[in-house]
C-alpha cells in the first residue's frame, strides 16, 4: 500500500443542532481511488468541502502529507489548495468567462506560464476532456455533462495531488456518465489520488479501490468494492437495495 | 412577567451581538480589500473592466439627472428668489448647491441603485451558485478577485460622475438662466466660478469616494453572504440599495459637517 497522503481523524461537524459527522476517521493513500457513499444528507459533499476548507469543522484533525491543515486561515490554505482540486458537483463555472478563460484560471493565478503556454496547456486538458475546440463557447452554450467535464478540467490543470469529485454523474445521462467516468479514469491511471462522493453505485464500484458508506455520521462500511457488494451488512444492503429502486 | 423580561433582554442582547458581529464583519472586508489592494497581486485589467461597466456605463444617467437637477433647481430658486429681487444670485446658489451636495448625493443615490443592485445581484448569484466557493477552491481570495476591483473602479469612477453631473447641471442651469431669467451666459459663468471655491468642489468629491466605498463594500458583502436560491439574490439587493441609500443619506451630514467646520 502507497503511503498516506490525506488523514481525517475524529471529524466532527454540525449545523446548529444538527450533528453531520460524529467521529469520522478515514484514509487516503497516494493514487488511491476511494468512493464515498451514503444516502442524502448523510455529509458526503461537506466532508468534502472540509477537507479543502470551504466548511470548518468542530473538532477534529484534517492532514495532508503530515501537516495539520483544519485550522489554517484562507491564505494559508492555498498552497493545499493547490494540490487538493475540487470539482464541483455543478461544475462550478464562471458564468461570464469562456471555457478557455476557466480552465486557464488556476493558470493565469498560480503560475508564470506565458499566455502562449497557457493556451497550449488549455488546449491539451480539452482534448482530454474530448472538448477539443471549444474554448471560445460560454458555460452557457455547455450541456451539464460537458460542464462538469470543463469544471473537472480546470480541478485537473495545476496537476494536484488529490481530486475531489462531488457527485460527478449526478443528472446525467448514460452516455454523458460514460464520459465522465472515462474521464476519470483516465486521471486514475495517471497515478492521481481521489475521493468520488457518488450514489451511482457501479461506477463506484468500476472506478474506486475502496467503498465507504457513510451512514448518521458515522462511517458505516470501508473495504473494497468486491466486499461491498457481498457485504451482509444490513445498512449496506438497504443502502444498495434502496438506490436499484 | 419576570419570563417575559428575560426573554426581552435575551433578544435585546442577540440583536446588539448580532448587530456588532454585522459591523465588525463590514470593517473586516473594508480592512481585508485595503489590505489585498497593497500585498498585490492587484488586478489591473479586472479594474479597468470594472470602471468601464460601472463608470462608463454610468454616464448616460448621469448626464440625465445632472441636467434635470440643474434645470429643476434654477428654475425653482429663479422664481423663488425672484420674488425678492435676487435674481441675480441664482448662478451662485444653484452652483455651490450642486457642487456641495446635490451632484455628489444624487448621483451616489443613482449609482446605489443602478450599481449597488448589481454588484449585489453579480456576486449572490456567483454565490449561491457555488461560483465564489470555485474561487476559494482554487486557491484564490474572493475579495482580491470581486471586490478590491469593484471597490476601487467605484472609488474612482463616481468622484468623476459626480464631476459630470456637476458639469451638466451648470449647462441646464445656465440654459434656464438666459431663457427664463435673462441672465446672459457670460456673467453665469462668472458667478458660477467666482463662487465655487477650491474645497466645494473638494466636498463633492470626497463625499463621491466615501459614497462609492459604502456602495461597493455593503453590496460585496451582502453578495458574498447571499443564500437561498434566486430568492435570496432579490432580498439581498434589495437590502443593498436600501441600506446603502440610507447611509448615504446619513454620512452626508457628518460629512458636510466636517467640512464646514474644516473650511
Amino acid at each position: 500500500m502507497n503511503e498516506v497522503i490525506l488523514e481525517l481523524k475524529n471529524i466532527h461537524k454540525s449545523f446548529g443542532n444538527n450533528t453531520i459527522h460524529s467521529g469520522i476517521n478515514l484514509t487516503l493513500h497516494k493514487g488511491e481511488s476511494l468512493g464515498l457513499l451514503g444516502g442524502s444528507g448523510t455529509g458526503k459533499s461537506v466532508l468534502l468541502r472540509s477537507i479543502i476548507g470551504l466548511e470548518q469543522i468542530d473538532k477534529g484533525e484534517i492532514l495532508f502529507s503530515g501537516k495539520r491543515i483544519d485550522h489554517l486561515s484562507e491564505n494559508a490554505l492555498i498552497p493545499f489548495r493547490i494540490k487538493i482540486s475540487y470539482s464541483f458537483q455543478s461544475g462550478a463555472l464562471f458564468d461570464s468567462i469562456n471555457v478557455f478563460e476557466n480552465v486557464a484560471y488556476p493558470l493565469f493565478e498560480h503560475t508564470k506560464f506565458s499566455y502562449n503556454q497557457i493556451k497550449d496547456k488549455v488546449a491539451k486538458m480539452l482534448k482530454l476532456i474530448d472538448l477539443e475546440g471549444k474554448e471560445d463557447l460560454m458555460p452557457s452554450d455547455l450541456s451539464g455533462g460537458m460542464q462538469k467535464r470543463v469544471g473537472m478540467a480546470r480541478a485537473m490543470i495545476l496537476n494536484p495531488e488529490i481530486i475531489l469529485y462531488d457527485e460527478p454523474t449526478a443528472g446525467l445521462d448514460p452516455a454523458n456518465t460514460l464520459n465522465v467516468v472515462s474521464l476519470m479514469q483516465k486521471l486514475k491511471l495517471k497515478g492521481l489520488a481521489s475521493i468520488f462522493v457518488t450514489h451511482d453505485i457501479p461506477s463506484a464500484i468500476m472506478l474506486c479501490d475502496r467503498i465507504v458508506v457513510l451512514h448518521e455520521g458515522k462511517i458505516a462500511f470501508n473495504d473494497t468494492p468486491e466486499k461491498f457488494q457481498n457485504s451482509e451488512d444490513p445498512i449496506v444492503k438497504k443502502f444498495i437495495t434502496s438506490t436499484k429502486e | 412577567m419576570i419570563k417575559i423580561i428575560e426573554s426581552k433582554i435575551e433578544s435585546l442582547y442577540l440583536s446588539t451581538r448580532e448587530f456588532f458581529i454585522f459591523v465588525g464583519e463590514i470593517f473586516g472586508l473594508l480592512f481585508e480589500t485595503l489590505k489585498c489592494t497593497v500585498t498585490g497581486p492587484f488586478y489591473f485589467s479586472r479594474l479597468m473592466e470594472q470602471i468601464n461597466h460601472i463608470g462608463y456605463g454610468s454616464t448616460s444617467i448621469t448626464v440625465v439627472i445632472g441636467l434635470t437637477m440643474g434645470l429643476v433647481m434654477t428654475l425653482n430658486f429663479g422664481y423663488g428668489l425672484a420674488k425678492f429681487g435676487g435674481t441675480l444670485y441664482v448662478p451662485a446658489v444653484v452652483s455651490l448647491s450642486l457642487a456641495r451636495e446635490m451632484a455628489p448625493l444624487f448621483t451616489s443615490l443613482l449609482v446605489a441603485g443602478r450599481v449597488g443592485s448589481g454588484i449585489a445581484a453579480e456576486i449572490g448569484a456567483m454565490n449561491v451558485t457555488q461560483q465564489v466557493d470555485a474561487i476559494r477552491a482554487l486557491g484564490t481570495s474572493p475579495v482580491r478577485v470581486l471586490v478590491v476591483p469593484r471597490f476601487w473602479s467605484l472609488v474612482i469612477s463616481l468622484p468623476l460622475l459626480s464631476a459630470l453631473a456637476f458639469a451638466v447641471g451648470i449647462l441646464g442651469g445656465m440654459v434656464v438662466c438666459k431663457s427664463e431669467f435673462d441672465i446672459v451666459p457670460g456673467f453665469y459663468l462668472y458667478k458660477v466660478f467666482s463662487t465655487v471655491k477650491f474645497h466645494d468642489y473638494m466636498s463633492g468629491l470626497v463625499k463621491s469616494a466615501v459614497f462609492a466605498g459604502i456602495i461597493t463594500i455593503f453590496a460585496c458583502y451582502k453578495g458574498l453572504k447571499t443564500r437561498d436560491g434566486t430568492k435570496g439574490v432579490g432580498l439581498t439587493t434589495t437590502w443593498v440599495v436600501v441600506t446603502a441609500s440610507i447611509l448615504i443619506l446619513v454620512t452626508d451630514f457628518f460629512i458636510s459637517k466636517i467640512f464646514l467646520v474644516i473650511w
